[in-house]
């Protein structure tokens, strides 16, 4: 098997590895704020996919540039965003329910 | 300042297909075309991002009612589904693999295997997976099954789910047509180990809906779940 | 500036001579063809915007309003946000000058993507129509901000129509982008290293880069929000569950960067005008590049100040203020390198000049006013007011229109092969910058009094400033309609130019006015720097 096969194969296997692992995490006792920590398998096979099948290391030095851009950016919306909900006070309201 | 005519060294411009006008070689333009759709993709994750973004707001602000809603979804079809999509990408980056050592047969089988495996994930989540979905109640409608103090953060995952799920659908139709295109082309002989662009291309936004879902997948069926 | 028919057209034929059917121009892949079907196109949407306007400053001449109905002046002040954003200030300077002067300022043939580039502009013309459709069946009341609950929950207006067109216009800003980036990383003529492009390329990968990865967010928005509105699902009503500042979040998210998508290529067009009519080189080239990226990235990082009242947390909108004065530094930079590329030049007042010069000075007021309100405790103060207004009017307007109407004039040349009459150029320009100070300066004392914004009626205190505001329009829409005058007259009776009438340097000037189809007959190699212009003392010993 030539070596760009054999590495789609590991790929795959790597990938459903993962899956089987966030699913399993899934089922463990975290609590609620601890939740999200079932991403961080997701987030490894994003990067498989994208270093394997999408070839993100081949190819003109652009590419990774358009990627690493999509990234930084995508965590500046999901973290600068989530600031102020994380920061705000919440005051309680009552019952809306009863409207 | 003197002119000179560019002269191009590339063997690919002379043996394949023309190149536009602007390019210098056919070798020039594919790889453009390439960066083209890496860059096109980079706006599709700010687009989901977004979408993102309003699952965190939605769950920071109803953590029970929204898990509560999560535990009503079908793990066991949606973690087919995800197997389904991983293989389905593997089979097209395959494909591609066979091309550029100039398997064309090759190529249209993988191509073929990988829409056959992304129908049946269409035909998983939306006629069976929605239908069992609706059956339940689970449309965040007047008649949504969920009631009392959590029925608000419920219904938002509910429609959390089906915007999420129904836009990545859409792209993965979009798909489908590309990925029908390119076995379309292959069989007419269009493509070989010196020019397979568009297969790239193609493979690239494939690979890209398969994300999509891998980050989705967790989102939907795995943090609001848990015992 | 003298110019003399060397190689007008009809003389050795032209993009504008190849091809005279309509089907030649619609189905055109010509990036010089495209640009003037885009020029067209957001005339029109111009002088949408601008009768808007003209409606809301004649409300404006008497405290209790001219127009009695609130609601009428809302959808007029609507509209008028609406199609000056999306489809006037956001695409002008890119889908115009961009999509004509970057090929060859870049010395290749074409875009990347010359077909992408032509669905683009169908896109545009789609999404016109869309929301022209929605402003003529009644229009929306909303602001162009569509904050919601009012937006998603309470309008009685338009608001899908109107937000499908926006989002469609997204698309066609997307695709534009992309193909500026691409062929700029691609397409660069042998020789054109990074540091040899002209700063107007780097303005345009800076804006292009906002584009495309601010405007999917906006999509997603109006998607969100269109989904609120039509089937209510409550990520934005908080008693269903959701969040109204999630709506404010994501839509400033894109239109915070968007409002760099409209000065970043202004202000690639005023770098290259000053060293042309200065005739001497940009000072300090690599600050004025690497301050268009810093401010591409910054602007990113700054959105939150337009919600310093809207109830988000006081620490987000400490983080939000401390950014938004960084971002203001490397555009002051790059006022300082304008200067300093004036400093012992030889300046000629063109009209594209007057309207660089205008530009600086207002610019900077505009600007500068932008800082009062990043502050936090006189934001409070000053937010919703006609300061507000004055302020991006000032950078908007003043600032940006100012640099099209400059690119316009600087390039007509090029692209028509017709120069325009220069007294009546002069004259505009003049014309267009007393009218803008008259209109928006007293906003600013207006809005320092307390005056808000987005009322058709005010106290009665307020009515000098006021009237003196609408008459500064009525100046200010004479030196509008001025270029659409003399320059649509440029083009059948106007002085055959030469294919470079400024002695500028650029690529660009060394293609014939208009350039033949293919651009070049060779493909042009760079040995030199941007802006080689002869040194000082040079010019001064030939005056």
């Amino acid at each position: 098997m030539t070596p760009r096969f054999r590495r789609l194969w590991q790929a795959l296997g790597l990938l459903l590895v993962l899956l089987a692992v966030e699913l399993g995490m899934s089922f463990l006792p975290l609590n609620r704020g601890a939740r999200p920590l079932v991403l961080i398998p997701a987030v490894a096979m994003v990067g498989i996919v994208g270093a394997t099948f999408m070839e993100v290391r081949r190819g003109p030095g652009i590419v990774r540039l358009f990627a690493g851009a999509a990234l930084l950016w995508l965590t500046i919306l999901l973290g600068l965003g989530s600031l102020d909900p994380m920061t705000r006070t919440d005051y309680d309201v009552r019952d809306l329910s009863a409207k | 300042m003197p002119i000179h005519r560019l002269i191009s060294c590339s063997a690919m411009s002379e043996t394949y297909p023309t190149h536009e006008l602007q390019y210098s070689s056919a070798r020039h333009q594919a790889e453009s075309a390439i960066s083209g759709m890496w860059l096109f993709l980079a706006t599709e994750v700010l687009f989901f991002g977004a979408l993102l973004l309003t699952w965190i707001y939605a769950r920071h602000w109803n953590q029970a009612g929204f898990d509560a809603g999560a535990q009503q979804t079908n793990l066991a079809i949606g973690t087919v589904n995800t197997v389904i999509l991983l293989a389905s990408s593997f089979v097209y980056s395959a494909g591609v693999a066979f091309m550029e050592a100039g398997n064309s047969r090759r190529l249209v089988q993988c191509c073929a295997t990988a829409w056959a495996l992304g129908m049946a994930f269409l035909i998983l989540k939306f006629g069976i997976e929605w239908r069992d979905d609706f059956a339940k109640h689970l449309f965040p409608g007047s008649d949504f099954a969920i009631q009392g103090p959590l029925n608000g953060g419920a219904r938002i995952f509910f429609e959390f789910y089906f915007l999420g799920t129904a836009l990545h659908g859409l792209h993965m139709i979009g798909g489908l047509m590309l990925v029908g295109w390119i076995i379309w082309r292959a069989r007419r002989g269009d493509f070989s180990s010196a020019f397979y662009t568009p297969v790239t291309v193609v493979g690239l936004y494939w690979s890209f809906v398969d994300i999509v879902w891998i980050v989705l997948y967790p989102l939907i069926y795995l943090v609001g779940r848990g015992p | 500036m003298s110019a003399t028919t060397i190689d007008g057209p009809g003389v050795a034929g032209s993009y504008l001579t190849d091809g005279f059917t309509i089907r030649s121009w619609l189905l055109t892949t010509d990036h010089k063809r495209i640009a003037p079907l885009y020029l067209g196109t957001i005339t029109l949407f111009f002088f949408v915007g601008v009768a808007a306007a003209a409606l809301i400053r004649y409300d404006l001449l008497v405290p209790e309003g001219m127009i009695e109905s609130a609601e009428t002046y809302n959808r007029l002040f609507t509209m008028h946000g609406v199609v000056m954003v999306w489809f006037f200030l956001i695409p002008a300077v890119p889908v115009t000058l961009g999509n004509f002067v970057v090929p060859l300022m870049l010395g290749a043939r074409d875009l990347a993507f010359p077909k992408l580039n032509l669905a683009s502009w169908y896109l545009f013309v789609v999404a016109g129509i869309v929301v022209l459709y929605a402003l003529f069946a009644g229009g929306v009341d909303t602001g162009w901000t569509f904050y919601t609950p009012l937006a998603s929950s309470y309008s009685q207006g338009h608001v899908v129509a109107t937000v499908v067109g926006i989002f469609l216009a997204g698309f066609s800003s997307i695709a534009t982008g992309l193909n500026f980036i691409v062929s700029i990383h691609r397409l660069r003529a042998p020789g054109m290293t990074w540091y040899r492009m002209p700063v107007f390329l780097w303005s345009l990968y800076a804006t292009s880069v906002i584009m495309v990865l601010a405007t999917p967010v906006l999509a997603m928005t109006l998607l969100l929000l269109s989904f609120e509105r039509i089937f209510h699902i409550g990520v934005f009503d908080p008693a269903l569950g959701g969040d109204p500042l999630l709506f404010q979040h994501l839509f400033w998210f894109y239109s915070h960067p968007a409002v760099y998508v409209m000065i970043l290529p202004g202000f690639g067009v005023i770098s290259e005008i000053i060293p042309a009519f200065s005739r001497k080189e940009l000072f300090g080239y690599k600050f004025v590049v690497w301050c268009s990226i810093a401010i591409a990235v910054i602007s990113f990082l700054v959105w939150g100040h337009h919600m310093f009242v809207a109830g988000t947390s006081l620490y987000s909108a400490l983080v939000f203020s401390i950014l938004s004065y960084m971002v203001a530094v490397p555009s002051a930079i790059k006022v300082f390198n304008w200067i300093g590329t004036m400093h012992k030049g030889f300046i000629r007042f063109d009209a594209p000049m007057l309207y660089a010069l205008g530009f600086i000075g207002l610019f900077t007021v505009g600007g500068l006013t932008g800082l009062f309100v990043a502050a936090l405790a006189a934001d409070v103060h000053l937010t919703q007011t006609y300061f507000v207004v004055a302020h991006f009017h000032y950078v908007m307007v003043g600032g940006m229109v100012s640099a099209f109407f400059a690119g316009l004039h600087y390039w007509w040349t090029k692209i028509t092969g017709r120069m325009y009459p220069e007294m009546w150029g002069r004259a505009g320009a003049l014309i267009i910058f007393i009218g803008f100070n008259l209109t928006f300066f007293p906003q600013f004392i207006l809005g320092y009094l307390g005056m808000p914004r987005r009322y058709h009626s005010y106290p009665p205190e307020f009515e000098v400033l006021n009237v003196l505001s609408s008459a500064g329009a009525t100046i200010l829409a004479v030196g509008y309609l001025l270029p659409l005058a003399y320059l649509t007259w440029s083009l059948f009776y106007g002085e055959r130019a030469s294919a470079n009438p400024w002695g500028a340097t650029g690529l660009e000037w060394r293609t014939p006015s208009p350039p033949l189809t293919d651009n070049f007959d060779e493909t042009p190699v760079v040995t030199e720097p941007p802006y080689a212009y002869p040194p000082p003392d040079l010019v001064q010993r030939h005056v």
